[in-house]
């Protein structure tokens, strides 16, 4: 297993509001399963985060197959939300995440208003001892949770609650009044404005955004004449979708002042740095993960490298450098 | 395991019109692999294309720490896979998923349809056949397939085979369906007694899932436990996307999702839920 020794005298403490961690590479929901299938490639332990899989209520099986198709540096998926549901993620998978001596953040996802209310709440009881001056990982239990409002509402016809800013507000009002962990609102890329809904989401009481989740995708075989996804269409990540979420991260930078953790193609050290530089906090590495199991800590000693040789003591000085206007 | 294997051959064997190639890697997967396992292999430098690509363990040297794979020609991954030289090394994740029961007496029967051979080479290799008697039926295209997909390994390694072609070139005529329904006649009443005891004989099987299907129908309706390795397209290999599911029918009625990187390839006949479209 690859080990990651950093250097004594950088500072690698990530501040997210009061969600502090100890670096600032994080895994993306859907990507790192529940922190296991990794240990052996990749200790948990030198990650900033882990996020889980996203989490519904009740358990679901998600989409027949085919559920994957490759495209030109992308990868397009219609997993579906297959998980445990709540119950079962409680009793057999969270005691286990807590054993990876990193933080744990939930990702949760419904298709109704009362669903985000009940796992907000239901996860409260499983937060990590907080207090905003510790490391998070240092302790077990849930360090946030990240609301993926990208699913279907269906009360609104199906439309998704993250392309209405008033439905996306509204998802993360009430997950705020069910919990006192530090709320991730994760936005999806498919509208027309990412600061609008930036802006819609902090008035929801979000603490953070993460950004983006997939682009609404297509593939069709030419031989069958069908779309390849058994569901027809899925969700695009992978390097095609980067410079949409650079753009989108240093948009939302400049619209609100909440901390960003950026994310959407991300595979290597360099495109960490572009993402820090646009404006984010911390960088949460997904479909990479699938190239290269060791993305993680390559991307953490490529972003220690590069501040050390322009002389950054901390990884905070990179964040937003590429608004400044001399 | 995340490892680096060194290429010791990576050859066109057979027709060049049928592609399909052997590749050797030396390293240390051979160490622990088991036959049904497989390996995620780094094809590309670049993204494109941009996810590893899944092919089986077909044989296992450990003294020599080699491992064999057989590969066909499927489309870009594959392709640049055949153009990587000897003593270049490869990214390779593995051994993955759960391999083949390993029967220690009793009698195997080994259905393979097309490319679905490449496993079960690496399972007759390893069993004793002192003590399990095994037999393959193997059915492909036509002759110049089955010699492309090394017919000439499966004659050195000595056991009892029988194979199909569509249009006839070699062996019976047909499916290798119609080859697994006779071979269960005929061992049964060969001179009117039953020399196959049922309960001492297992089937185990690699090929298009149609084929698996109907070989899972057969065996289950003769009492014979089968086990059948399955394909999906996978994105990670170790169990973290769900991307590559297969129903399963669970002891309680309920269908349930397993992964075919991780629960699998090799499945139980018996639990996949063969019609599920959910
Ligand atoms: C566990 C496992 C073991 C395997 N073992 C072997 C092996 O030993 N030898 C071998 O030759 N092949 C094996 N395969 C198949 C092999 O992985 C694919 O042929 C290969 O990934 C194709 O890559 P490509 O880039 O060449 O073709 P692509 O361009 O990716 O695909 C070529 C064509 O095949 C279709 N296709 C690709 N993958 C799949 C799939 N999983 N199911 C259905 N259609 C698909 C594509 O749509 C396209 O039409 C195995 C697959 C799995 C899952
Ligand atoms: C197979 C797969 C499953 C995913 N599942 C989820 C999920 O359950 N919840 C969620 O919020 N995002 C999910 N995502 C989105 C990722 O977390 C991430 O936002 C997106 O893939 C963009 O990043 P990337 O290009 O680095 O993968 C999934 C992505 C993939 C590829």
């Amino acid at each position: 297993m690859q080990k990651f020794n950093g250097m004594q005298d950088f500072d690698f403490t990530t501040r997210l509001g009061d969600l502090i961690l100890k670096n600032p590479v994080i895994t993306s929901s859907g990507t790192y399963g529940f922190g296991e299938e990794y240990t052996d490639y990749c200790s948990p332990a030198y990650l900033g985060a882990i996020t889980v899989k996203g989490i519904t209520p009740l358990p679901r099986l998600g989409n027949p197959v085919p559920r994957l198709a490759e495209t030109p540096s992308g990868l397009l998926n219609s997993v579906g939300l297959e998980n445990p549901g709540l119950e079962d993620f409680l009793r057999s998978y969270l005691p286990k995440l807590s054993n990876l001596h990193t933080a744990v953040i939930v990702n949760i996802s419904g298709f109704s208003l009362e669903d985000y209310a009940l796992l907000a709440s239901a996860l409260q009881d499983y937060a990590s001892p907080n207090n905003s001056t510790n490391i998070t990982s240092n302790s077990s239990g849930i360090a946030a949770l990240e609301v993926n409002i990208s699913c279907p509402n269906i009360k609104h016809g199906g439309m998704a609650f993250g392309t209405n800013p008033k439905n996306a507000e509204e998802v993360i009002a009430v997950v705020r009044k069910n919990t006192n962990l530090p709320i991730i609102a994760k936005l999806s890329p498919n509208v027309t404005d990412i600061a609008e809904m930036a802006k819609a989401v902090e008035s929801g009481g979000a603490d953070i955004i993460s950004l983006i989740n997939t682009l609404l995708g297509m593939s069709i075989d030419i031989q069958t004449q069908k779309p390849i996804l058994a569901n027809k269409m899925g969700g695009l990540s992978g390097p095609a979708v980067r410079p949409v979420a650079v753009r989108m991260v240093y948009q939302v930078y400049q619209a609100v002042p909440l901390p960003i953790i950026g994310m959407g193609g991300l595979t290597t050290w360099q495109d960490a740095v572009e993402f820090m530089l646009a404006g984010a906090s911390a960088v949460s590495v997904g479909t990479a993960n699938f190239l290269n199991p060791l993305a993680p800590l390559e991307i953490l000693s490529g972003l220690e490298e590069y501040c050390t040789q322009r002389g950054y003591n901390s990884i905070r000085k990179l964040v937003g450098l590429a608004h400044r206007t001399c | 395991m995340y490892l680096q294997e060194r290429v010791v051959e990576n050859r066109l064997i057979g027709y060049p019109d049928q592609g399909i190639y052997k590749l050797v890697l030396y390293g240390q997967v051979a160490k622990s692999a088991k036959p049904g396992q497989f390996v995620h292999i780094q094809v590309s430098d670049t993204y494109d294309p941009l996810l590893r690509r899944p092919l089986s363990i077909a044989g296992i040297d450990q003294d020599r720490e080699e491992v064999t794979i057989y590969y066909r020609v499927a489309g870009k991954g594959t392709d640049l896979l055949t153009r990587i030289s000897v003593n270049e090394q490869v990214s390779a994740l593995g051994p993955l998923g759960t391999g083949f029961t390993i029967p220690h007496t009793g009698e195997l029967l080994l259905i393979a349809g097309g490319i679905g051979v490449f496993p079960l080479y690496s399972l007759i290799q390893v069993l004793s056949t002192a003590k399990v008697s095994v037999k393959l039926l193997w059915g492909g295209e036509n002759q110049e397939f089955l010699e492309s997909a090394d017919f000439n390994y499966l004659k050195y390694l000595g056991v009892d085979y029988e194979v199909s072609t569509l249009d006839g070139s070699l062996g019976y005529q047909g499916l290798v369906t119609d080859l697994l329904e006779k071979e269960l006649k005929t061992s049964k009443t060969p001179t009117g007694k039953e020399i196959k005891s049922a309960r001492l004989l297992r089937a185990a099987a690699c090929g298009p899932r149609g084929m698996l299907k109907a070989v899972t129908a057969i065996c289950l309706k003769n009492d014979i436990p089968v086990e059948v390795s399955l394909e999906e397209r996978m994105a990670c290999g170790i169990g973290a996307c769900l991307g590559c599911v297969c129903t399963v029918r669970g002891k309680d009625g309920n269908l349930k999702r397993k992964r075919v990187c991780k629960e699998g390839p090799v499945f139980d006949g018996e639990e996949v839920a063969w019609d599920a479209e959910v």
